[in-house]
């Protein structure tokens, strides 16, 4: 018998390709954003939103993750933006090969912002890297304030926590200030926005957050 | 979730590292799981065997090494385990916390066979 060194990531070929992903985005001088969240907290809603408010001067590519359908695509095309769609036919996430494929469908070149929408699911796709400069983990207020622990590993990966449905806060139980307390205990370094996708409130706030990461990026 | 696209990644690692040594037979995987990692230990043995069924892995087994989630307090240096809920340092509660293991998935080290024709872990005979 015989002992064998790996000393491996279980994720390395991924980690592999998503640096090539990388090296391809960085060359381009664009911001990829890869957004997360349960289905249904609004992360088309917030696309369509942002689409609708980004200076006009940023050339803004979308990538669209779901099991199937264009419905997400077909939605932020309605707002201006281009972009491509992944079907996974089951699968619970993008994977940096599923995005590895579609690149050459756009023209990376020339793009300012890339948003990544991934499948609406809070746990698979955090452990996948994509290559994108940060990862935005959307939570709404329909959802319960108890979500941050109970979701960690999302949490320990993202840059920004954003709350979204805040309009809706009048009508709920819904303490916002324990699920951003919960999200800095996971996350001390990750930033928390509050906004409502469909009325446009903090909505700014958030176009600022994404526009100052590009400069960052390119100083 | 998703074990078994993970054990398909590590299968992929696997082969890679026993190509490099033709005629052995490999008998146990070593893993490093961190709690934080979202796979759970239970879940991915029984997607290994799924996957490794007739095939030439079957009855390989999986040995986990589970890592618990340990974070630094910023604040007051102070390093302790998550558990259930985490509200904060327990020393100073402080929520400027670093995360210091547990979100680790990897292949530490595999066991094998060198003559291939030992044992199988079950204990029968080859």
């Amino acid at each position: 018998m015989a002992k064998v060194d790996v000393g491996k990531k279980i994720l390395s070929e991924n980690d592999r390709v998503a640096a090539e992903n990388r090296k391809l985005f960085d060359a381009a001088g664009a911001l990829v954003l890869n957004f997360i969240s349960s289905p249904g907290s609004g992360k088309t809603t917030l696309l369509e939103a942002t689409l609708d408010r980004m200076p006009s001067d940023l050339k803004v590519l979308v990538i669209e993750g779901d099991v199937s359908t264009t419905r997400d695509l077909d939605r932020v095309k309605a707002h201006g933006a281009t972009g491509v769609q992944i079907n996974t036919g089951g699968g619970c996430h993008l994977s940096a090969r599923m995005v590895a494929e579609v690149l050459p469908e756009l023209n990376i070149a020339d793009a300012d912002i890339i948003f990544i929408e991934n499948v609406g699911n809070l746990i698979c796709p955090s452990t996948y890297d994509l290559g994108e400069d940060a990862k935005v983990v959307l939570l709404s207020t329909t959802e319960g304030d108890d979500k941050p622990m109970k979701y960690p590993s999302i949490f320990h990966e993202s840059r920004l926590a954003i709350l979204n449905k805040i309009d809706l806060l009048p009508h709920l139980d819904y303490d916002d200030t324990r699920a951003e307390r919960e999200v800095s205990v996971l996350n001390a370094d990750c930033d928390f926005l509050r906004l409502s996708a469909r009325t446009g409130d903090g909505v700014d706030t958030w176009i600022e957050w994404i526009t100052k990461r590009l400069e960052e990026k390119r100083s | 979730m998703h074990e078994l696209s993970i054990c398909q990644s590590m299968l992929g690692i696997v082969e890679k590292t026993m190509a490099e040594h033709a005629g052995a037979r490999l008998l146990r995987i070593f893993l490093d799981v961190g709690k934080g990692s979202t796979i759970e230990p239970v879940l991915l043995s029984e997607a290994f065997e799924v996957i490794t069924a007739n095939g030439p892995f079957e009855g390989t087994e999986l040995v986990v090494n589970e890592i618990p989630l340990v974070g630094r307090c910023r604040a007051c240096g102070r390093t302790f385990e998550y558990q259930e809920v985490a509200l904060g340092c327990p020393e100073c509660d402080s929520v400027d916390i670093e995360i210091e293991s547990g979100l680790e998935l990897a292949i530490r080290e595999l066991e094998i066979d060198e003559d291939g024709a030992g044992d199988s872990p079950g204990g029968e005979t080859v």
